[in-house]
């Protein structure tokens, strides 16, 4: 070999070298096998399938029926004792701090959910490949991912009030502690473009039950007017739900059970099952099933085998005063509060055995969302496959009519009004006649009464300006909205809520 | 023989016709013999000082060489052996050179470092040396064992497995995963691992690179020391030397744990339930008698060997080293039968001079490893077994009509099995194939200028299997998956596992090496180059149930039935995973030398890699060092200091121990991962699955650095006789990986790990040798190492709060007992203190609540004075490392018996007895016997009342379960014998026979079967009835042909 062979073959070596050095320290997923997001969202399947998990985060937020009953006069938290569920106890004692592990884990909850529809919104026009993918139905499967983000921010605006709003993309560690709070004037102005998008391209009906429908987004966009006093724009938006396909189901404690799910009267529904068996105690509320229809459950509950109830742990026991507001014939009572020791000696042949409630013990349970035998699989306690009953047009017909009435419509209020009533009583005797702020109390009384257990009560005192006179241990000025969770104050510097 | 001869005359031949070219004045002729055994030296260089004239011994290790005249110097060298200047006087024909054999570091050697080679009294940076000499003393199973106390600044904590790899670190603990020095063998890169496929005959020498300036040269790899494994290699004009060393040898358990024997067993179990409320369980303690040992019954006797076959040697233009080794140790639990390690070398080392200018180089390992294992480290495991089952049991099944051969517990009804039992059940291999070695071509293009290239590889193909047969454990047993009629548990299979793995790493390497003078004073030796590096690997594996009879013979994948249903999806199921990892790197290094006094080191190494984040592909890490050769000064005027160099360095090194990162899509929900980031969701009662972003990437994610600073000297004094070389080191890890603290409105996606944790670490190394003969007869050669090292985690997350938990173990909780932590040494032992035992119930009511306490139970210690006992009052109770080990090696020679003694010292590690169930029904620590029975009987809070209701939870981690475990061990007694060469020069040319005992002594307080237990950082010192150090008798052979 020549020394000038050995040159040239020098020079090319270090040629080969230089360009092939930056591909063999380039890092390619793809190389192991891993779908990334450069990978994704290159066909209709794909936004899609990434759709549906934009719904799971709502499962998430579990603890927000049960927590906005406790912390109003409807529920106590129960337990086993004062240290047991000790964030839903700090709720109900009004003692709750930032640091309560319920509160943040909705707040994370809900995030997980914006961030999932936002991502969706970043590559909506464009891929990330930068490819537009086009399918018939893409707008409307928008609607439903825009209905859920205002979902999640009407959850946050309604628990926290001033929280961090942002609409354009999923955050990653570089946006940790960058965002400060936004007023509850931007939340809801943005919550109502969401819906007032989806509205205008989602269908009236779905083929799949529990997806979300025109009407749903029209029912929420109702109820967020409310919560800001805007009943003009509450009474239009609401009407067109009330002339919507739905109806009143004759026996009101049929809408609970598995076989009213997705009834006649659903607007929008949690959806929760059974089949998709979920073991990690690590995060109770993440599953298919709905944990919290394992804690309204009657403590060592035993008997014959046609009794219907599965035992649990005693939590969010009904209060006597919400059993008390029901008059004689209301057939809402005995639906939302069980009574286990008349249910006991009503029933010989169950041979019920049960633990009295061991702490705040009121002798109900939560009728609405009991647990049943054979409605749960795998880890009995965290797949019940109740689905919570959010938004019922028992509630629209309510809206629609304090809307009516905040606008001086009666008739219209009174109707709406009597049409629920109409339906607890089975006659017209129990009709309402009155007008006015007395026809406006009325209706807040029977949205009590009407969807007690079902996490509204807290936030309609609050909303209505009740809440100190009706909640012991309620503070004025503080109790309205819960803590931000300390992590976010120590973590990404946000400003606490007045008394915190 | 005849063939050999042949061979003979010829390199004779050659090596005249050598010599006649170089005619010059002066000839002189002599022989070059081995000053202790008086054996003659053959390939030994004689060489003339300042002059190009150099030759090699001859078969009978006699030279001839010319000099320009008397007066003039003969450097004389020989590996292994002190090169010795002689000056030619008037006598010119038969001198006798004898060359001393170098002690394990002496002035002359040179010592391998990263890409070549340095005169050990030119080295401005720390390294620690074994050589062969003492490998082949100690007779390892794997070649790390010989560093333990031979090389100060290494800590290396055994286990008792055979084959499995010790704890190494390499001054101190920088992180909680991840310590593990970089090794590398004849200068391709490879694992700790790796390390179990060499064998010791092979190896030449180890090097510790421990120090920034030594280590800096690989750069990002570096960061936790470096090994340095030399091979053997042919000589050039050497005839064939064949060596035959055979060992063979039994080993045995040392100890004992105490437990206690049926009777006392079933006396306890009487009290323990009496005291809470239950029934007598053994109503005529008389007839209990003393039961079974279980320990007796799983530890057996059982045999090692090794064997070697080597041959090296070499002509003109080639040279090479061939070997063949087999080693077989069985375990002492279970026997051959259950639990053993197996392996076959076969190594051909080759150097070809292909031109006068051009040198290839082939090295080539072939391994074949053969293993099986029992379950360990944890209460159900074998030796967990035999300490907690049952004493009242009898050995063997005396119950009719029930299956299997070993008797069952009616008491202990799950998790506890007769150590029998299962050991019987046990039923797995593990074969593989490794093949490494490297390609090289070294080419001189000019007369200091060296290119090197090369190609380094290590191929491994592994094979496992194991079964899990359906097993009777009793009656009343609920992990049974046969019933007593020997028919199967409904819904219970037995079932077959197989895996093979794969994995191939390799090395490019491409570097040159240039040395000159300046002025015949300033020398240069400077490196640059550049290296390439994979490891990649992927793993198959697929499990099938229902193997037909039940039996290990028919135990694979192609004769079980089991096929996959509604309700049983785990009948037949199957995995397949890959990874891999590119570096691409350039490197240099500067060393330079005024006159041998002044030294100055500069090295230099960027690195990139694949799986660091986009941001941070590449990183440049340096170091330096400067010495100074005071003897060398002409001022330095002292008899009693023969050599004093003082050294110092600083620079940094990294770890890359990164996993890449990005931006997954979840499929196929509802996959939970580490948050319950879930996907999917159900409409109307059916779920459907979703995909959603499952993990983060941050850009930002780099290597962990390390700096690290070094000050230490080398002196030897006293005619020589003693050498001591001291270092300090103080090493700052920064960027360890933790995951931060982060806003939750970044949802539940995994927060991505980051760089910011850091550790530091200080401490001292130290070795002293001492070499003498006295009365003419006795050689000494003796070295003491002391090492020791502090560490500190000093960050962990951005507020400080993370906290890695390790040290896993089940008492009846599942409980974790040691911590990664800010302020403290990583994987110290947390938990209560205590302050021994209430006696009475006023006590009880007088101290700070502690929930259940009644008198008998322990008083905890309330270390935040908030009046009550709880989780905020867990503390630190112990730590798993030493405060310093020190290893003696003592050789002896006198006539020709040679005796070898090593001794190695840990003080002041803890150890965390974990290896207790506290099951009602297990069998119980001897130390029960001691507890409280009343009032004043004891204080001790190690022995609370025995209760099967501890509602005090007496069980919790508290530093009564915390033990000293330092100790010393007498490693290894050696005594040799070597035939008088008259005896056996017809034969061979030498014979040595020697008998030997490893793990001879131990002597220390711990009250388990050895002190050294080990594992990862977090694991280290936790006692959950870990695999026993056996103690070995050995006899064995070495011969020279």
């Amino acid at each position: 070999m020549s020394k000038l062979n050995i040159k040239i073959l020098g020079l090319l070596l270090l040629v080969i070298l230089a360009t092939s050095c930056e591909k063999w320290v380039k890092s390619d997923p793809r190389e192991t096998f891993q779908i990334t997001e450069l990978d994704y969202l290159r066909s209709e399947s794909d936004y899609r399938t990434m759709a549906i998990s934009v719904y799971t985060p709502i499962q998430w937020l579990n603890q927000s029926v049960p927590v906005a009953d406790i912390a109003s006069d409807n529920s106590v938290s129960g337990g086993e004792n004062a240290s047991d569920v000790i964030p839903l106890q700090q709720i109900d004692d009004f003692t709750h701090t930032a640091n309560n592990s319920t509160l943040s884990e909705m707040w994370q909850a809900a995030y997980e959910g914006i961030n999932r529809a936002n991502y969706l919104h970043q590559y909506k026009v464009k891929n990330l490949a930068g490819d537009s993918v086009e399918f018939a139905g893409k707008n409307a499967l928008y609607g439903e991912i825009y209905f859920l983000r205002a979902y999640y921010y009407f959850h946050l605006v309604r628990y926290y009030g001033d929280v961090p709003l942002f609409l354009d993309k999923r955050l990653g560690l570089a946006e940790s502690g960058t965002l400060q709070r936004s007023s509850k004037a931007e939340v809801y102005a943005a919550i109502e473009t969401d819906l007032n998008n989806a509205i205008a391209v989602l269908p009236a009906v779905q083929v799949q039950k529990g997806r979300v429908t025109k009407y749903a987004a029209q029912a929420l966009l109702g109820k967020v007017y409310l919560y800001q006093d805007k009943f003009t724009e509450a009474a239009s938006v609401l009407e067109e739900v009330v002339n919507g396909p739905f109806s009143l189901v004759s026996d009101f404690g049929s809408i609970f059970l598995q076989a009213g799910e997705n009834g006649p009267e659903s607007v929008f529904e949690i959806q929760y099952s059974n089949t998709s068996p979920y073991y990690n105690w690590g995060g109770v509320n993440r599953g298919q099933g709905n944990h919290s229809v394992q804690q309204c459950g009657i403590r060592g509950l035993n008997g014959s085998a046609d009794m219907p109830y599965a035992a649990g742990w005693s939590t969010n026991l009904p209060s006597q005063n919400l059993a008390a507001a029901y008059e004689a014939g209301d057939t809402r009572k005995a639906a939302t509060t069980l009574d286990i020791e008349a249910y006991k000696n009503a029933n010989p042949s169950y041979n019920i055995t049960y633990q009295v409630a061991p702490y705040k013990n009121t002798g109900l349970y939560n009728q609405k969302y009991l647990p049943r035998k054979n409605q749960t699989s795998g880890q009995v306690e965290l797949n019940y496959l109740n689905n919570f009953r959010t938004i019922r047009y028992a509630e629209v017909l309510l809206m629609a009519a304090e809307a009516y009435n905040r606008t001086s419509n009666d008739v219209k209020a009174r109707d709406y009004l009597n049409r629920v009533r109409q339906r607890a009583f089975g006659d017209n005797l129990h009709n309402i006649n009155s007008s006015g702020d007395a026809l406006k109390l009325a209706i807040w009384d029977e949205r009590r009464l009407e969807l007690a257990m079902e996490g509204d009560r807290f936030f309609d005192l609050v909303r209505t300006g009740q809440a100190a006179a009706k909640i012991t241990g309620f503070v004025p000025g503080k109790h309205e909205v819960f803590p931000i969770p300390q992590h976010e104050i120590d973590v990404s510097g946000l400003s606490q809520n007045p008394g915190y | 023989m005849k063939l050999k001869l042949a061979f003979l005359s010829a390199v004779f031949l050659l090596c005249s016709i050598l010599n006649h070219s170089y005619a010059q004045n002066l000839q002189v002729t002599g022989t070059v013999k081995n000053k202790t055994t008086n054996e003659n030296l053959i390939g030994a260089t004689v060489a003339v000082k300042g002059g190009a004239a150099a030759v090699s011994t001859d078969a009978k290790g006699s030279f001839s060489i010319s000099v320009p005249s008397t007066g003039s110097v003969l450097i004389i060298s020989y590996s292994g052996m002190k090169t010795l200047e002689y000056a030619v006087g008037n006598t010119t024909t038969g001198i006798v050179i004898l060359l001393e054999e170098s002690a394990s570091t002496t002035l002359t050697d040179v010592v391998v470092i990263g890409y070549g080679t340095q005169k050990i009294t030119k080295v401005s940076g720390a390294i620690s040396t074994v050589k062969s000499a003492d490998l082949e003393k100690l007779k390892p199973v794997r070649a790390e064992e010989a560093l333990q106390g031979r090389a100060s600044g290494v800590t290396v904590i055994q286990g008792g497995t055979p084959g499995s790899a010790p704890t190494i670190t390499i001054r101190g603990l920088p992180s909680y995963s991840g310590n593990e020095p970089l090794v590398i063998v004849d200068g391709i890169q490879q694992s700790i691992t790796d390390l179990n496929s060499i064998s010791a005959a092979d190896i030449e020498s180890i090097n510790v690179l421990k120090d920034a300036s030594a280590t800096a040269i690989f750069g990002i790899k570096g960061g936790n020391g470096v090994i340095v494994v030399t091979t053997k290699s042919g000589r050039k004009n050497q005839k064939a030397e064949f060596t035959v060393n055979s060992n063979y040898g039994v080993q045995e358990v040392i100890n004992t744990i105490g437990v206690l024997n049926a009777s006392e067993y079933a006396a306890i179990i009487n009290e323990g339930s009496l005291l809470a409320g239950g029934n007598v369980i053994f109503p005529d303690l008389s007839a209990v008698g003393v039961g079974t040992d279980w320990q007796n019954e799983v530890f057996k006797k059982a045999s090692m060997q090794s064997h070697n076959l080597t041959a090296r040697g070499g002509g003109e233009r080639m040279t090479y080293f061939l070997s063949a080794g087999y080693l077989k140790q069985a375990g002492i639990v279970g026997g051959n039968d259950k639990s053993r390690f197996t392996r076959g070398n076969f190594t051909a080392n080759l150097n070809f001079d292909l031109t006068s200018k051009l040198k290839f180089i082939l090295n080539t390992t072939g391994v074949i490893l053969d293993s099986k294992g029992i379950q360990e480290n944890s209460f159900n495991s074998v030796i967990g077994s035999a300490l907690n089952f049952d004493p009242t049991v009898s050995k063997y099944n005396t119950v009719p009509n029930t299956v299997g051969q070993y008797g069952f517990s009616n008491l202990l009804l799950s998790e506890i099995f007769n150590p029998l039992t299962k050991l019987e059940n046990t039923y797995n291999k593990n074969v593989g194939n490794k093949l490494y070695g490297k390609f090289e071509l070294q080419y001189d293009i000019l007369k200091n200028l060296k290119f090197t290239t090369r190609f380094g590889y290590t191929k491994y193909d592994g094979n496992s299997k194991s079964f899990t047969p359906l097993v009777f454990y009793g009656p009343l047993n609920v992990d049974n998956s046969m019933n007593a009629d020997g028919s199967t548990v409904s819904g219970k299979h037995n079932s077959v596992s197989h895996e093979k793995t794969s994995n191939f790493n390799y090395t490019y390497e491409a570097f040159g090496n240039y040395n000159f003078k300046l002025k015949d004073r300033h020398n240069f030796e400077t490196v640059a180059g550049f290296s390439l590096a994979k490891v990649s690997g992927n793993a198959a594996g697929a499990s099938r149930q229902d193997v037909p009879f039940n039996s290990w013979e028919f135990a694979d994948l192609t004769a079980a039935t089991g096929s996959n249903s509604p309700t049983n999806t785990n009948a037949l199921t199957g995995y397949y995973y890959q990874y891999f990892k590119r570096n691409v790197s350039v490197f240099a290094r500067f060393n330079y030398d005024y006159q041998d006094k002044y030294l100055a080191s500069f090295s230099f190494r960027r690195d990139g890699s694949n799986v660091f984040g986009k941001n941070n592909k590449y990183v440049n890490l340096m170091a330096g060092s400067l010495g100074w050769v005071v003897s060398k000064e002409n001022f330095f005027k002292s008899d009693f200091i023969n050599f004093l160099k003082i050294r110092g360095s600083f620079g940094s090194t990294g770890n890359d121990n990164v996993t890449p990162q990005f931006v997954r899509i979840e499929t196929g929900g509802p996959s939970y991962g580490p948050t319950a980031n879930s996907n999917g969701y159900s409409f109307d009662g059916v779920f459907y699955p979703g995909s959603t972003v499952g993990s983060a990437s941050n850009d930002a994610l780099k290597w962990e650095i390390n700096k690290q600073s070094n000050v230490g000297f080398d002196m030897t004094f006293y005619k020589n006789k003693f050498s001591l070389t001291a270092d300090y080191f103080t090493k700052k890890t920064e960027g360890l990986l933790f995951t931060p603290s982060a806003s939750l409105y970044l949802g539940t996606v995994p927060i991505p790990v980051a760089n910011i944790g850091s550790t530091k670490s200080s401490g001292i190394d130290l070795t002293l040798g001492y070499n003498t003969t006295v009365a003419k007869k006795v050689k000494i050669s003796t070295a003491l190492t002391f090492t020791t090292s502090n560490n500190e985690v000093t960050a962990t997350n951005t507020d400080g709060t993370a906290r890695i938990l390790g040290g896993y173990y089940f008492n009846g909780q599942s409980q974790s007992v040691t911590v990664f932590e800010k302020g403290f040494t990583p994987g110290y032992f947390y938990g209560y203190k205590t302050d021994g035992l209430f006696q009475t119930a006023k006590e009880v009511a007088d101290a700070p609540t502690q929930t259940g306490a009644q008198p008998g139970d322990i008083r905890f210690v309330d270390m935040n004075g908030d009046g009550v006992i709880s989780a905020a009052d867990q503390t630190q109770i112990g730590d798993p490392f030493p405060d310093f080990t020190m290893g003696w090696n003592l050789n002896i020679e006198y006539k020709n018996f040679d005796f070898n003694a090593f001794t190695y010292a840990s003080v002041g590690n803890d150890i965390y007895r974990a290896y207790e169930r506290n099951a009602n029904y297990s069998n119980k620590y001897r130390a029960v016997l001691a507890r409280w029975t009343g009032p004043g009987t004891t204080n001790d809070a190690r022995n609370p009342r025995y209760t099967f209701s501890d509602v005090n939870s007496n069980i919790r981690v508290s530093d009564r379960y915390v033990e000293d475990g330092s100790f010393i061990k007498i490693k290894n007694i050696q005594l040799g014998y070597t035939f008088p060469a008259t005896a056996t020069k017809k034969l061979f040319s030498k014979l040595r026979i020697y008998v030997q005992v490893k793990n001879a002594f131990v002597f220390t307080d711990y009250s388990g079967y050895d002190p050294e237990i080990s594992g990862g950082v977090l694991d280290t010192g936790i006692d959950r009835g870990s695999y026993p150090q056996a103690r070995t008798y050995s006899i064995g052979l070495d011969i020279k042909l």
